[in-house]
């Protein structure tokens, strides 16, 4: 009988898996998809709602698509319940899928806080699908939007609504912005420049209530003036997907704890993405990175796996990137890390702020703030990333660096690192033939 | 740098050296210079983590962006850990080496020969992998055409 795999979960995490059991097995085996919606990208949802592509382009695996991999689906069902010694899968409709293996890769949901108002009408989330075309359609020209968080989901919908010209107010609890991407300098600089583009930014806020005023919403705080809004975005967190998993045996911390194979205490369950607790690349350290290149590259190392490989995963490296009104903004690896040796550098003429981080001669984490029309920004941006990745020591490289952060490129291609990264590939395999490495 | 003015012709139309995707560096004070583009990675860092499928093979077997497809999203921009694959922020989309369709204007053009052109065997491994991707490059070229 042929092997049946089941994939919970139709974000990238579980269509990764599946592709990469298709291009290990050609179709050999059962393989079962059960998606509590049709599988749409997250990533490209702000693009959408900036009216930059039309909502079908959203979509990631058409029906067509999924039956051409003979993948048979539970499309709009949601998993309730997970046997894991009987290997059965209970979803919401009663019905009960049997496997031989399984992948949780259920993603995450926003959360909103504990207030008054919160759940009320014109206060919405932006992180499915659904809750996207309800900011779509709540959103014109004019449009007075307060949003509540300035984290990474917050931003990467500030351009999407500045193009809408709707009047944009961001209200954080925290005493800065992006508090887990960028450090007091670099949150500074961002401050400022949203400020120059008629963003509105007020830290330290911590809202209290939403009430309803004909039609309108007024936001209440522990301290400072209301403020009025047509339309809330609550930016303010998200949680994973696991209470299904509840009483299956399969060992949950912050998330699903997996093995370098990405497998978790059951020896046929796995998990990817957002709800998997697994090797930072950097710290060797457990860690649930719910970022969408982790999500791709889990699920491509489960899907591998699950079809047979023996692939060990060397773990993933948290980098997130983000552009506001033509302001990139970048951060890698562990660019917070308060035991690392940091030394940064500001250009102020460009706007562009670097600092790196070394333990010993080794590039633990980066932070780059740049100009999205400055080449060096984006070039830097991907060397950056590969310094981290390649974790290899950079001797005499580091002072330089440590001088002059903007001169990314020269120690990029002296030390080597094309070399050290070409064998690195997400399912270990050679990158080029042996005689071709420069 | 005759090769940064090829490429960003080839690239753009126009001669633009800041729009090159092969960029070359000076060493020990401009005694040596190094160029430097896409090595086409056979995994394509850039490719796996488009979220939406616009980084496949061409013919020639270089990953390509599809405009169309592109939604500017700059993932790929931090995927590539070799700062291969650029973002034009007037067309608000990714662009990168796609070796000119076979025939790399930086090699014509360079006057010491010291930029090469070989077609390489790629591992088995690619066999399915790449299958996929060149079949999808082909299909989005076909649609892309239709609706133009």
């Amino acid at each position: 009988m042929a092997t049946r795999h089941v994939i919970v979960g139709g974000g990238t995490a579980g269509l990764n898996a599946i592709l990469a059991i298709r291009e290990h097995d050609r179709g050999a085996s059962e393989v079962v998809l059960v998606s509590a919606e049709r599988p749409y990208s997250r990533m490209v949802l702000p693009y959408y709602l900036g009216r930059g592509i039309a909502e079908a382009h959203v979509f990631t695996a058409s029906p067509a698509r999924l039956a051409q991999l003979n993948v048979r689906t539970h499309l709009g069902r949601r998993a309730v319940g997970l046997d894991a010694a009987a290997g059965k899968l209970s979803l919401d409709d009663g019905t009960v899928v049997e496997y031989d293996d399984l992948l949780i890769a259920t993603g995450s949901s926003a959360v909103r806080p504990a207030v008054p108002g919160a759940d009320g009408p014109g206060v919405h989330s932006f992180w499915t699908l659904e809750q996207a075309r309800g900011v779509v359609a709540g959103i014109r020209e004019g449009t007075h939007v307060v949003m509540v968080g300035a984290g990474f989901i917050a931003f990467t919908i500030l351009n999407a609504i500045l193009a809408l010209k709707a009047r944009l107010s961001i209200v954080e609890i925290a005493p800065r912005i992006l508090p887990r991407m960028v450090d007091a300098t670099g949150a500074r600089m961002v401050e400022t420049w949203l400020a120059r583009h008629g963003v509105a930014v007020r830290t330290g806020a911590t809202l209290t209530a939403i009430e309803e005023a004909g039609g309108h919403r007024r936001l209440r705080f522990r301290e400072g003036d209301d403020l009025a809004a047509d339309l809330v975005i609550m930016a303010t967190g998200i949680r994973t997907n696991l209470e299904w998993v509840n009483g299956s045996g399969v060992r949950v911390n912050r998330g699903v704890l997996v093995d370098e194979h990405l497998r978790s205490s059951v020896q046929n369950v796995y998990a990817a993405g957002d709800v998997a607790e697994g090797r930072d690349l950097v710290t060797g350290e457990p860690a649930v990175h719910a970022i969408e290149p982790t999500a791709m590259e889990h699920g491509r190392v489960a899907g591998a796996n699950m079809a047979g490989r023996d692939v060990a995963y060397r773990g993933s490296l948290l980098m997130n990137i983000v552009e506001v009104c033509h302001l990139d903004i970048a951060s890698f690896g562990a660019w917070e890390d308060p035991a690392a040796e940091a030394c940064a550098a500001e250009r102020p003429e460009r706007f562009a702020y670097r600092k790196l981080l070394w333990r010993g001669d080794r590039l633990t984490g980066a932070m780059i703030l740049g100009m999205a029309d400055d080449i060096w920004t984006t070039n830097d941006v991907g060397m950056l990333k590969g310094l981290t990745q390649a974790g290899n020591g950079l001797g005499a490289w580091k002072a330089h660096l440590s001088r002059n952060p903007f001169d990314v490129k020269s120690a990029f291609i002296a030390s080597g690192t094309t070399a050290r990264l070409l064998p690195q590939t997400i399912l270990g395999r050679p990158s080029l033939p042996a005689g071709l490495v420069p | 740098m005759r090769c940064e003015l090829a490429c960003s012709y080839m690239q753009t139309g126009t001669f633009q050296p800041a729009r090159s995707v092969i960029r070359v560096s000076p060493f020990e004070a401009h005694t040596s210079y190094a160029p430097y583009t896409c090595t086409q990675c056979a995994e394509g860092w850039c490719m796996t983590a488009c979220p939406v499928e616009a980084i496949s093979i061409s013919p020639v077997g270089a990953k390509a962006v599809l405009d169309d497809l592109c939604v500017g999203c700059k993932l790929c921009t931090i995927a590539c850990p070799y700062g291969t694959i650029f973002y034009n922020p007037e067309t608000r989309k990714a662009f990168k080496c796609d070796l000119c369709g076979g025939s790399p204007a930086c090699v014509e053009v360079c006057p010491t020969a010291a930029i090469e052109y070989e077609e390489a065997e790629t591992a088995d491994w690619l066999g399915s992998f790449a299958a996929e991707r060149s079949a999808r490059h082909r299909e989005a070229q076909l649609a892309g055409a239709e609706a133009r």
